[in-house]
C-alpha cells in the first residue's frame, strides 16, 4: 500500500467480503496498512471492542481508533477440526484463539496462532501480533513470544 | 352465507382485561436529529437516543434491567438490536431483553415491566434509509454492505477471521477447555452429561437418537472443535412445538390439567456480540437469568422434581446447572459422579431430581429448548407413560446462549 490513507471506496473494494460500516472503517484502513487499530476512549482511556462509537465505562463519544502494542496473552483456544463447508475440507486444524491483549483485562481480539505447535499451545502463553498473506491480503495473526506455560 | 365472518363462532365469548391499567409510565426521552445521509451507524444514532434517554429520565444506566432494541432479528450484525446496545452502553445485568419494531417494541417494553421481569426497559428504535427506498442510497456502499451483510451471521466466515465468532458455538469450545484448566477438571462432567441425556433418549420413541452411550463412547466421538466432540452438541433435526397460554382463571375451565408458570427471569449480560470478550464463568447470561429467577420463585433449587437444562452444547447444561445452584461453579464433575443412577446410567440430583427426560437436544433432537417445554409440561400434567416420573408437581427449565437472552423458568402443578 501506499503511505497515503485508503479512501472508502478503497476500502470498501479491499475488504469486499466484510461488513464495513462508519464505526470499523477505521479499523479496516489500518489492516490495509498493516496496522491493528482498536477504539480507544479519549477521555477514560478505556479501549473499547467491538468496533463501537461509544465509550460503555464513561459513556463519551471521544473515541479513536488507536494501535495496539500488538502483545497479548492466549486466554482460550479451540481448535477446528472440521470446515463448515462440506467441499472445502481442512487440510489442517485451524489454531483459533482469543487473544487478551495487553492494553486491557478483558479486552480480545480474536485471531489464529501460528509457528506455534499444536502441543506448544497453552492458556495465558504470551503471543505476539504478526501478519499472514491470504489470496492478496494480510491479516493480523498470532505467535509465541516466549516459553510457554500453563 | 357471511363470507366475513365464516369461521365464527357464537359461542366464543371474548372479555377484555385489563390488569395494567394505570401501572406504567414513560419516564425519559431522547432522540437523535432526522437527515437524509447523517453517515453513521444504526448502532450510533441508538446509542445516541438512549444516552439522552437515560440522562433524561434522570436514573443512573445500571437501573436498567431491561432492553428493548431494534428490528425483528434478535443477532442482526452491527444494528442497533438489544445485544448490541446493552454491551455498548455497559449495562451490566438485564432480566429481560428482546427487539422489537414498529409499535410493537413499546407494547413489549410496557408487558415487561408490567409482569415484573424488569424494573425499567430502555426502548430503542432505529432506522435508516434503506437501498430499497431511494435510488441514492442505494449507491451509498455502507448503506449496500450493510443491506448485504446485515443479517443473522452477516460476513461471518468471510474475509475477516475476527468476525468468526460474532454468534458462533467456536468459542464455546474454548470456553470448555477454559473451564477445564480454570477448575482443574477433567471432561467428565460433559461427558456425564451427554451420557445421561442419552440414555433418556434412547426410551424415548420419539427420539433420533436412539442408542444410548458410554463414557468411553462420550470419548471416542469424532472431535469437532476440540475439546469438543459431536457427542457435545444437540443434532439437528427437522420438527416443530408449540403451547397455548392462557390465564389461571381461564385455564381452569379447561380440560387439560393447567401447568403453571411460578416464575421466570431472562438475562443479559454485557459482553455484546463478539463472543471472544466472555466474561467470567459466573459472570454470564445464565447467571443473570438463574439469580433473577431464583429472586421471584417462592420454588427454591432443592425443591425440584424435574430439571431441564438446555443442551445445544453440553457446556450449556453445565452453566445451567452450576448456575442453578445445584453445585458450586466448578463442581459438575464431581456432584454428577455423586448423582449418578447406575440402574439407569442417568442423573439423579439432589437425590431426587431428574434431568431432562425426554434426551433434549442431545438424544431426542434438536429444538431449541422447546422439546424441554413440552417435556416438563407432559412430566407435570402426568401423561408420560413409562417414562412418567412420579408426582412431578416442580420443574425448572433454562435455556439459551451464555451472551444473549436465555431464559430460566419455574412451571408447577400449583
Ligand atoms: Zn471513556
Amino acid at each position: 500500500m501506499s503511505n497515503t490513507a485508503a479512501s472508502d471506496d478503497e476500502v470498501f473494494k479491499y475488504f469486499h467480503d466484510v461488513k464495513i460500516d462508519h464505526d470499523n472503517i477505521a479499523h479496516y484502513r489500518g489492516l490495509m496498512a498493516k496496522k491493528l487499530l482498536i477504539n480507544r476512549c479519549d477521555d477514560c482511556g478505556n479501549w473499547i471492542y467491538p468496533h463501537r462509537p461509544l465509550c460503555p465505562k464513561c459513556l463519551s463519544w471521544n473515541v479513536i481508533p488507536t494501535p495496539v502494542s500488538g502483545k497479548g496473552r492466549l486466554y482460550m483456544y479451540t481448535l477446528i477440526m472440521q470446515s463448515r463447508d462440506p467441499d472445502m475440507p481442512l487440510t489442517e486444524p485451524i489454531q483459533a484463539a482469543a487473544i487478551e491483549l495487553a492494553e486491557q483485562p478483558g479486552l480480545r481480539y480474536l485471531s489464529r496462532v501460528v509457528n506455534c505447535p499444536v502441543e506448544v499451545l497453552a492458556h495465558d502463553m504470551p503471543v505476539a501480533l504478526t501478519w499472514i498473506e491470504e489470496n492478496g491480503r494480510f491479516w493480523p495473526v498470532f505467535q509465541p513470544t516466549g516459553k510457554a506455560h500453563g | 352465507m357471511d363470507v366475513s365472518g365464516q369461521y365464527s363462532n357464537p359461542l366464543v365469548k371474548r372479555m377484555a382485561r385489563n390488569p395494567l391499567k394505570d401501572k406504567i409510565a414513560v419516564v425519559g426521552l431522547g432522540s437523535t436529529a432526522y437527515g437524509r445521509d447523517l453517515a453513521r451507524s444504526e448502532l450510533s444514532l441508538g446509542l445516541e437516543a438512549a444516552v439522552k434517554a437515560i440522562a433524561d429520565a434522570g436514573i443512573d444506566r445500571q437501573e436498567i434491567d431491561g432492553i428493548c432494541g431494534s428490528g425483528m432479528t434478535p443477532l442482526a450484525m452491527g444494528g442497533a438490536g438489544f445485544l448490541s446496545l446493552q454491551g455498548a452502553l455497559g449495562i451490566e445485568r438485564c432480566t429481560w431483553v428482546k427487539n422489537g419494531w414498529l409499535g410493537s417494541a413499546f407494547v413489549y417494553a410496557v408487558e415487561a415491566v408490567f409482569s415484573g421481569l424488569c424494573d425499567t426497559v430502555l426502548v430503542v428504535q432505529t432506522n435508516l434509509r434503506g437501498v430499497g427506498m431511494s435510488r441514492a442510497a442505494a449507491r451509498d456502499p455502507f448503506r449496500l454492505r450493510a443491506s448485504k451483510y446485515g443479517d443473522v451471521g452477516g460476513d461471518v466466515g468471510l474475509g475477516d477471521f475476527a468476525k468468526r465468532w460474532f454468534h458462533s458455538g467456536e468459542p464455546y469450545a474454548a470456553m470448555m477447555r477454559r473451564y477445564m484448566h480454570d477448575f482443574g477438571t477433567s471432561q467428565d462432567a460433559f461427558g456425564l452429561m451427554a451420557v445421561s441425556n442419552r440414555s433418556h433418549g434412547a426410551r424415548n420413541p420419539e427420539a433420533v437418537m436412539r442408542n444410548a452411550i458410554t463414557l468411553d463412547g462420550y470419548y471416542g466421538s469424532r472431535m469437532i472443535w476440540q475439546p469438543m466432540r459431536v457427542a457435545d452438541m444437540d443434532v439437528p433435526v427437522d420438527c416443530a412445538e408449540a403451547f397455548i397460554i392462557t390465564t389461571a382463571e381461564r385455564a381452569r375451565d379447561l380440560k387439560t390439567k393447567p401447568v403453571y408458570v411460578h416464575a421466570m427471569s431472562l438475562g443479559g449480560a454485557r459482553v455484546g456480540e463478539f463472543y471472544e470478550n466472555t466474561l467470567g464463568w459466573t459472570e454470564n447470561a445464565f447467571w443473570v437469568a438463574l439469580q433473577g429467577l431464583w429472586a421471584r420463585s417462592d420454588i427454591k433449587v432443592t425443591d425440584l422434581d424435574l430439571f431441564f437444562p438446555y443442551d445445544g452444547y453440553t457446556l450449556d447444561a453445565i452453566a445451567v446447572t452450576e448456575a442453578a445452584g445445584f453445585c458450586k461453579p466448578g463442581e459438575a464433575g464431581d456432584y454428577f459422579k455423586d448423582s449418578w443412577d447406575f440402574t439407569r446410567n442417568v442423573l439423579r440430583l439432589n437425590g431426587r431430581t431428574e434431568v431432562t427426560t425426554n434426551g433434549g437436544g442431545l438424544g431426542m433432537g434438536r429444538a431449541g429448548g422447546s422439546n424441554l417445554y413440552s417435556e416438563a409440561i407432559r412430566q407435570l400434567r402426568g401423561t408420560e407413560g413409562e417414562r412418567q416420573v412420579k408426582g412431578a408437581g416442580t420443574a425448572l427449565v433454562g435455556i439459551g446462549s451464555f451472551f444473549h437472552d436465555p431464559s430460566a423458568v419455574v412451571l408447577c402443578t400449583g
